[in-house]
């Protein structure tokens, strides 16, 4: 695992040195600003309709303005991750390394959760403001984090099998970006099915999974399907990386 | 590919000859572990290639086609990098002496994708001999050096001479004369020769056309 540890290094210090990085954490802070400002004026004008909500629970996962971003911007994390690799030609030593293929993406993948985590931290600024203006939730607010933290596993594990499967950073953001869009729009399906379909839709849906932890509300199945899914998502990715040695 | 054998003994340096398309990446790219034959054996420095490849992989240094590199990183970042990723023991000294053994010490503090593609070469030349490996194996490492570099290039691989186990590939022939105990010469993934550049009595170049001319005219047949 040690080699994991020095593949990670590299792989954030690439990213660090990168412009893309700032472009990316600029870019997301002013969409994320926007939203909070929208939200936090809608529950000033709106305080009766709002009821046990507030800025902060809508902020994390309450609305689904929470998850417009996240569609744009995990693919743009994660799309480097193994196509940049696969493009740049530099596979070629890393995968002729001493080095195990589990060991190459589980670098790549606790890497891809450190941008994750970078990406959010500023976001404390948001509960730190409403702590200026009235009372916090801080259990719900820890709440969240564990909720968000729990999504970047799975949606990282995503970006990363669709960096490893695409041959271009591009292709890799595309099917990133389609992958996470139908999942979170199967999520929504429980709005529209009955019985097993609705139940099916409501365990993956991502909107539930951050409502419930927005509302400080530490539900084990949504950890149990994030956990999985990015399992899978990783195990299928080592996979890849063994199938393309065989051609 | 098919049915290529060779053996290469400990302190030889071989040169790996075919035209263009004639299947010497796709063999380096076999013994290197990059890709797995579909049959057959390799065999490094005595370990099972297939088997065991990562303890095989840590007995080679390679330097692919094209010497692919992290563009973004400085050479002495990329070589630390890659030698933690071999886990050398005492890495500064590794990548000092292999920066100075591929003459690219004055380059150490550059950015890899600021250099001259001799540069270039050259820190991929560096990378490969960082763990100081028993055996080499180089893909046409000459392509893009200017002559000076060129030579300075056979001058490091004949110091190499019954210390390390070199295997190299090129179209080249005046290398392989000037640097190679012996060559392999394959054609369309097989092999159709294997001697010693002093061997026959005419030129390797004849030798070379002949055997890979005469034989796609015999497929034309």
């Amino acid at each position: 695992m040690k080699r994991a540890w020095v593949v990670m290094r590299r792989e954030l210090s690439s990213f660090f040195v990168s412009p893309l990085a700032y472009v990316v954490l600029t870019a997301w802070l002013v969409w994320n600003g926007v939203v909070f400002w929208v939200l936090t004026e809608f529950y000033a004008r709106n305080a009766v309709a709002s009821g046990a909500a507030s800025p902060l629970s809508a902020f994390f996962g309450g609305s689904s303005l929470f998850f417009i971003p996240l569609l744009v911007f995990v693919p743009i994390l994660t799309m480097r991750l193994v196509a940049a690799e696969q493009q740049s030609g530099t596979i070629e030593p890393l995968m002729t390394a001493p080095v195990s293929d589990g060991a190459i993406i589980v670098g790549k993948y606790v890497a891809a959760i450190a941008m994750w985590c970078v990406l959010w931290l500023p976001t404390v600024i948001y509960a730190w403001i409403m702590r200026q203006h009235g009372t916090v939730d801080w259990g719900a607010v820890a709440a969240s984090y564990l909720g968000i933290f729990l999504l970047g596993t799975y949606f990282m594990a995503i970006g990363l099998l669709m960096s490893a499967l695409a041959p271009t950073q591009i292709i890799a953001a595309v099917l990133s970006f389609v992958a996470l869009g139908v999942l979170f729009t199967v999520g929504i399906g429980e709005f529209v099915f009955d019985g097993a379909a609705r139940d099916f839709c409501a365990y993956v849906s991502m909107w539930g999974h951050m409502q419930s932890f927005a509302k400080g509300v530490v539900d084990t199945r949504y950890l149990v399907f994030d956990l999985s899914v990015a399992v899978l998502a990783v195990g299928l990715s080592v996979g890849v990386l063994e199938a393309r040695r065989r051609g | 590919m098919n049915d290529v054998s060779f053996r290469v003994e400990r302190g030889e340096i071989v040169g790996f000859l075919g035209p263009n398309g004639a299947g010497k990446t796709t063999t380096l790219r076999m013994l290197t572990g990059y890709l797995a034959p579909t049959s057959g054996a390799i065999r490094i420095d005595g370990i099972d290639a297939i088997r065991s490849s990562i303890e095989a992989r840590a007995r080679l240094g390679y330097m692919p086609e094209g010497v692919p590199l992290y563009r973004e990183m400085r050479v002495d970042e990329y070589l630390r990098h890659r030698a933690a990723l071999k886990a050398v023991d005492g890495i500064a000294d590794a990548v000092d002496r292999s920066l100075e053994r591929a003459g690219v010490a004055d380059a150490r503090r550059r950015i890899i994708g600021q250099l001259s593609k001799g540069y270039r070469q050259r820190v991929g030349l560096a990378e490969s001999l960082l763990a100081d490996p028993p055996i080499l194996i180089l893909d046409e490492p000459t392509s893009g050096l200017d002559p000076n570099q060129v030579r300075q290039f056979r001058d490091l691989v004949r110091s190499f001479a019954r210390k390390k186990t070199v295997l190299l590939s090129t179209h080249i022939l005046s290398e392989v004369e000037a640097v190679c105990d012996r060559v392999i010469i394959i054609r369309e993934g097989e092999k159709v020769a294997d001697l010693a550049p002093g061997d026959s009595e005419t030129s390797l170049e004849d030798v070379f056309a002949d055997l890979t001319a005469s034989a796609r005219a015999g497929d034309a047949s």
